[in-house]
């Protein structure tokens, strides 16, 4: 699904060049859930948005399904982006001037599905994650668990093989927390890949594979699944 | 694809600035077209043919300094004298000068012994040279014989028993007929003026005049205090023949203030005021286009600030950079045509009021539209800029900015 061959990533300013991953090598399979720990700083978002296709490595080699990324163009990489990766983020990113239903209208406007098209799947993913009766609402009206189920809705309205999450529980409390996890836990299991980002060891814990990143790079790859309390907690 | 209907509740949750900027170019609209209308109409009226060779004539005015002085005379040795100078195709005497803003006009009735329902007219008291010292064309009837001059004191009752009168107070004064072999009358009088014969077209004295046109020629000399005269020359030799003019008239007969001016600076000057509101107009359309424009960088670069956050995350969920372009592009020409549409309606009112108050000419619908286009072309330049700009906005933008 996804496979990483020594990827680099530098940000230069005027003064200092910042070396954000370096020499980062890894491969998610099809269906896996990977989460992804660390310090902060250590460069999990940004391999986050590499793996994302919102920013371009420095160097090395990322192959998405198969296909080399690397020298693709920016509408195509938009096209990869809109058809085949979902994005949860720690602030849930809605856009604050629409509605529910208008949020998770976004990315399918952009597939170019006509609109009953787009009316089934904005219905079938509100309801997915419970918020049918709020489709009118604006995300300001709702709590941040409910803000982060409509970014999930969003997410999962495209269907996407592959599901990227950057602290998706950051702000939220431990009930709501757990709530989202579960809503990813159930999206999983229909197929879906995801890699998520966490500070939270608990939650970290309940993927099947935990990977951690230290000053750029991976460190640890641990499977989380074969650890017994993970299947209690 | 436009993403209308999410982009209005967007807009609508920023009313006022989004309606700001559209009332501001409904005004500009409201302005600009009516000003145009106005430009267009003064430009009309400068370019309006005038009947005579501007460019050729030269307008003499003299003053003879002694009491008593022989003005018939004086005017029989100063004409035959112009006439025979080099360059000069012909010389006539006249009362007032063309297009200069200064003349006299006089009512002139159909019947006898008349007091109300006269035709007003700018006359003119001239001799048989006349048509062809200003350049105009006879096209009915005959010209003025020499036999026909009345040479008369400036208290004396001034009817002429002939006349010559342009088509357009012959049309306004007969408009079922012919004018020609018709008579005019001076009001509370029965002296009838026959009208012999019909020149095509001439502005007379005041271009500005709502009657313009309306003209009146007599052959006839008053003996009065002051004389002119109109020299046409051949085309290139005006500046010639104006440098000697004053000096061959001073050689002839030293005992009088002469001044010399040419009829193309009278009509400039006539048309100053005319040219004073284009201008004036021209630099008020210019600098609300430009108000305009400015406000709409401003205003598009503003919210592409405000939502650099939002359209990062719309890059994140797919959007190239042409759909982020195209949806500020689409905003803006939203806004812009909700204020054309109110400036267009604006527009018609302002116009109809001018129109009824200050007799301005009416603004034409198909003026309106092409402002209304030109606007939105300046509005979508304006836009143009800050919306290449917005689609640079990187997508990471959604996960790194808080
Ligand atoms: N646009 C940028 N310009 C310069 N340096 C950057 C930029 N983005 C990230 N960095 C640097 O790259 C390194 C990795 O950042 P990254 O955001 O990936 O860390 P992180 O692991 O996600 O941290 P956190 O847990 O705090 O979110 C950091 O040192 C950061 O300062
Ligand atoms: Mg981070």
């Amino acid at each position: 699904m996804l496979k990483m061959q020594n990827i680099r990533k530098s940000y230069r300013t005027d003064t200092i060049e910042t070396h954000a991953l370096r020499d980062f090598s890894l491969e998610v399979n099809e269906g896996e859930f990977v989460s992804v720990t660390g310090p902060s700083g250590s460069g999990k978002t940004t391999f986050l948005n590499i793996a994302g296709l919102l920013e371009t490595p420095t160097g090395g080699q990322y192959l998405l399904d198969g296909q080399e990324v690397g020298n693709l163009s920016d509408s195509e990489r938009s096209r990869l982006r809109n058809e085949k990766i979902g994005f949860i983020f720690q602030g849930f990113n809605l856009i604050p001037d629409l509605n529910l239903f208008d949020n998770i209208d976004v990315p399918l406007r952009y597939r170019g599905f006509n609109a009953k098209e787009r009316r089934r799947r904005i219905e079938k993913s509100l309801e997915q994650v419970g918020l049918s009766a709020r489709a009118k609402h604006l995300p300001a009206q709702l709590s941040g668990g409910q803000q982060q189920r409509v970014a999930i809705a969003r997410a999962l309205a495209g269907e996407p093989r592959f599901l990227l999450a950057d602290e998706p529980t950051g702000n939220l409390d431990s009930l709501m927390a757990r709530q989202v996890m579960e809503l990813l836990e159930f999206i999983n299991e229909w197929g879906t890949t995801i890699v998520m980002v966490t500070h939270d060891p608990d939650l970290a814990r309940r993927a099947q594979r935990n990977i951690q990143i230290v000053d750029g790079q991976v460190s640890d790859l641990r499977q989380t699944i074969a650890q017994p309390e993970a299947a209690i907690a | 694809m436009f993403e209308i209907k999410p982009m209005l509740s967007a807009l609508w949750r920023n009313k006022i600035s989004a309606l700001l900027i559209a009332v501001q170019i409904a005004l500009t609209l409201a302005i600009v077209s009516n000003s145009v209308t106005i430009i267009q109409e003064r430009q009309q009226k400068i370019d309006r043919p005038t009947g005579i060779d501007v460019e050729n004539l030269i307008g003499i005015t003299f003053m003879p300094v002694p009491t008593e002085y022989d003005m018939a005379g004086a005017v029989v040795a100063d004409l035959d004298l112009l006439r025979s100078m080099p360059g000069v195709i012909d010389a006539s005497v006249t009362n007032q000068l063309p297009l200069s803003g200064s003349g006299s006009a006089s009512g002139y009735f159909l019947e006898p012994n008349q007091e109300i329902g006269d035709l007003t007219a700018n006359y003119y008291h001239t001799d048989p040279h006349f048509i062809n010292t200003l350049g105009m064309k006879l096209v009915a009837g005959r010209n003025f014989r020499e036999d026909e001059m009345k040479i008369l004191g400036a208290h004396d009752n001034q009817i002429s028993d002939v006349a010559i009168v342009t088509q357009q107070f012959a049309d306004s004064a007969f408009p079922e007929e012919s004018a020609l072999g018709k008579y005019l009358y001076s009001g509370r009088d029965d002296h009838p003026t026959k009208i012999i014969g019909i020149v095509d077209r001439h502005l007379g004295a005041w271009p500005s005049w709502n009657l313009a046109g309306n003209v009146v020629f007599n052959p006839m000399l008053i003996t009065g205090n002051h004389k002119r005269y109109l020299v046409r020359t051949e085309p290139g030799q005006r500046d010639a023949v104006f440098k000697q003019l004053e000096d061959k008239l001073a050689e002839r007969d030293p005992q009088r203030v002469i001044h010399v001016e040419t009829t193309e600076e009278n009509k400039r000057q006539s048309y100053s005021g005319d040219n004073l509101m284009i201008k004036m107009l021209s630099v008020v359309v210019g600098l609300l286009t430009f108000i305009v424009a400015l406000g709409i960088v401003g205003l598009t670069t503003f919210w592409i600030n405000q939502r650099t956050k939002q359209i990062g995350i719309r890059r994140a969920l797919g959007a190239s950079r042409s759909n982020i372009s195209r949806y500020f592009l689409v905003e803006n020409s939203i806004i812009a045509v909700t204020g054309l549409t109110l400036g267009g309606t604006a527009a018609l009112i302002i116009n109809e009021a001018i129109a009824n108050n200050f007799s301005q000419p009416p603004l034409s619908l198909s003026l309106l539209i092409g402002c209304a286009i030109v606007l939105l072309v300046v509005s979508l330049t304006a836009a143009l800029v800050p919306a290449l700009r917005a689609a640079n906005i990187s997508p990471a933008t959604a996960t790194r900015s808080v």
